[in-house]
């Protein structure tokens, strides 16, 4: 016996307790085996595919573990004080071994799983994954808005530790984030005041934002997201199986699934997950090592950088609050709460109940860009565009006092990540 | 077991409920009420900027309590540096040479404005705002002297009309 096979001896030993004889025995073999447990027994080669769900879930997920055990060691090493939070920053850069490599993981991570959610929620749309095709007992468009929870939750764990470093980028982050709450109606004041913990910014506010960074978030993202993958199996599968079952029932369809027939949830499923897993850990180790994450001059209150940006992912709202306030001879209307709350609020509300008034055939359910769904598919583009193209337009065209300027032609080169 | 019994439990059942849902619901509210601080560990909006005759002629800047304080002759007057779309400090800029600023029907004479960075409003040098998000323009704050010291004190919570200022004797 080879080593290897020895091995494999051991790890089986370890986690099975019985060897499969027969298709029955191979489920049980599944849902007995602790690290298998949550898998079904068997998944569909095409719920499987790379170019079905193109694995951005998975993607998403394991970003969110990479975050995590970063983050536990970071928070060996940070200090959540406004006198020394800054330095502690620093001293990842320059002083403690393989600090800024920790830094730069956990920070080209965050990027990453905000775009991963994203696509993930693109994908799901275009492929009309919220639909429930033939099946009775699934209720997909709930996933769809556990999504939207989740897709608001990673946006928030992004926007509270950005915050963290304390430096300039941080501080003006908050001052507009915190102000945007205060924009709102009659409620703002208030909510401002629990957000910052005082009337003004200071280590009230860093604490609350670190205690929602380190433990809130990411606690309710875990909730959530055990959540999200519980009703995939009460939902039967991803939606790509019910071609399967519009494939029995519906012969004048003629759709053809051959090819893609059910397997063995390990070792299919699980060889996924692994690859998945490794190719999007090498990738941030990657980014890690070539890209360093920024760090601008420690907090200053009394002067404001020009321009001062937000990350990429805020920076169509920051281009929408810019030029939504609304002026009438009898009253004016913030452009905070207008472009900052009201306008993401409804697109975000629009985009939720969208799944629930879908009315397009079963067929269109879990393929991509189905011909009965074309229109659906051009509104979300659009909805798309429009986001992606005001960050664009507020990354590359805003200059110095929010002018606008030809991305060659800026006075100055601000950061902009 | 008879109907009055019946509904005996059903009532109790009903207040055991009710008990059980309010001491919950009243700890939590005790612990979203313990967010809301009672005491502020902050500076005071009421502060001292020193003798008025250490004050240059012109524009002082206050960068704690992100105030200009202006001095000319023997008036003065405190404008906000905190910008009134989304709060970053604004810019003071000094206009080459002084020049007539038209907002609506109001006719400004000026020497500087102020232009916030993070999304591009201008005020003019009175603080009106002119151009960009801004739903208002800069505050003007109240100022007196200390009897006691002689020092002027600006009180940040105590906003004046625009135009206010503050004689010298
Ligand atoms: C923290 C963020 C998220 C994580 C970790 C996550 C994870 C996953 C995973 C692992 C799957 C399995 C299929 C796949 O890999 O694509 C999945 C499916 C799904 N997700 Fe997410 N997701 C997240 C956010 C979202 C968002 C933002 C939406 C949409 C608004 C969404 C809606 C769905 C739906 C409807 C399915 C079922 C898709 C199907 O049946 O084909 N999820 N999610
Ligand atoms: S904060 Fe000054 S323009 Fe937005």
């Amino acid at each position: 016996m080879s080593l290897k096979e020895r091995l494999y001896k051991v790890w089986r030993a370890l986690v099975w307790t019985f060897d499969p004889a027969d298709r029955a025995e191979a489920g049980k073999a599944i849902t007995r085996n602790f690290w298998l447990h949550w898998f079904p027994p068997r998944m569909t080669k095409r719920s499987l595919s790379w170019s079905y769900s193109l694995w951005l879930g998975t993607i998403s997920w394991v970003l969110f573990v990479i975050l995590t055990v970063t983050g536990v060691v970071l928070m060996f090493l940070y200090i959540p004080s406004v006198e020394r939070a800054y330095w502690t920053i620093k001293d990842l850069e320059y002083s403690v071994s393989w600090g800024w490599f920790l830094r730069n993981m956990h920070r080209w991570g965050a990027h990453m799983m905000v775009a991963a959610v994203f696509l993930h929620m693109m994908r799901v749309f275009y492929t009309g994954a919220y639909k429930n095709g033939v099946s009775h007992a699934a209720r997909r468009e709930i996933n769809w808005t556990v999504g939207m929870i989740l897709l608001v939750l990673t946006l928030l764990l992004s926007y509270t530790g950005y915050l963290l470093p304390w430096d300039q980028l941080a501080y003006w982050a908050i001052t507009i984030g915190v102000k945007i709450a205060e924009s709102v109606p009659i409620l703002g004041p208030q909510i401002k005041f629990v957000m910052a913990g005082g009337t003004e910014l200071g280590q009230p506010t860093l604490i609350r934002f670190y205690a929602l960074h380190v433990m809130g978030l990411p606690l309710a993202v875990l909730i959530l997201f055990s959540y999200h993958m519980w009703r995939i199996r009460k939902d039967e599968g991803l939606a790509a199986v019910e071609q399967f079952r519009l494939a029995k029932k519906r012969k004048d369809l003629q759709i053809d699934t051959s090819g893609e027939e059910p397997v063995y949830s390990t070792p299919w499923a699980v060889r996924r997950i692994v690859l998945v897993s490794l190719a999007t850990l090498v990738w941030v180790m990657f980014l890690a090592t070539f890209l360093d994450s920024p760090l601008e001059e420690p907090a200053d209150p009394s002067w404001t950088p020009n321009p001062a940006k937000a990350p990429w992912y805020f920076l169509w709202l920051q281009e929408l609050l810019a030029i939504t306030t609304i002026r009438t001879p009898w009253f004016t209307i913030n452009g905070g709460f207008v472009g900052g709350v009201v306008i993401p609020g409804l697109m975000g509300l629009a985009a939720t109940i969208w799944a629930f008034l879908d009315k397009s055939p079963p067929e269109a359910t879990g393929v991509w860009f189905h011909k009965s769904r074309t229109v659906q598919n051009i509104v979300f583009t659009l909805g798309v565009i429009f986001i992606v193209g005001l960050i664009i337009f507020a990354m590359y065209f805003r200059g110095p006092n929010w002018k606008v300027y030809w991305p060659w032609a800026w006075p100055e080169i601000p950061e902009i990540i | 077991m008879s109907d009055v019994k019946k509904k005996r439990r059903e009532v109790l059942k009903n207040i055991g409920r009710l008990v059980g849902y309010g001491v919950l619901g009243g700890v939590f509210a005790g612990f979203a009420r313990s967010l809301w601080p009672n005491v502020l560990y902050e500076p005071p909006k009421r502060f001292r900027l020193g003798k008025p005759e250490d004050l240059a002629d012109g524009v002082n800047f206050f960068p704690e309590q992100r105030l200009f304080v202006f001095k000319k002759g023997n008036e003065v007057w405190a404008i906000s540096a905190i910008c009134q779309h989304l709060g970053c400090t604004v810019n003071f800029v000094q206009l080459p040479e002084p020049k007539v600023l038209k907002v609506g029907n109001l006719e400004i004479k000026e020497e500087w404005e102020f232009h916030c960075p993070c999304h591009g409003s201008y005020y003019a040098g009175d603080g009106t705002i002119y151009a960009g998000p801004a739903p208002r323009g800069l505050p003007w704050y109240y100022l007196e002297i200390d009897p006691a010291t002689g020092m002027l004190i600006v009180d940040t919570s105590k906003e004046v009309e625009k135009g206010w200022k503050f004689k010298l004797a």
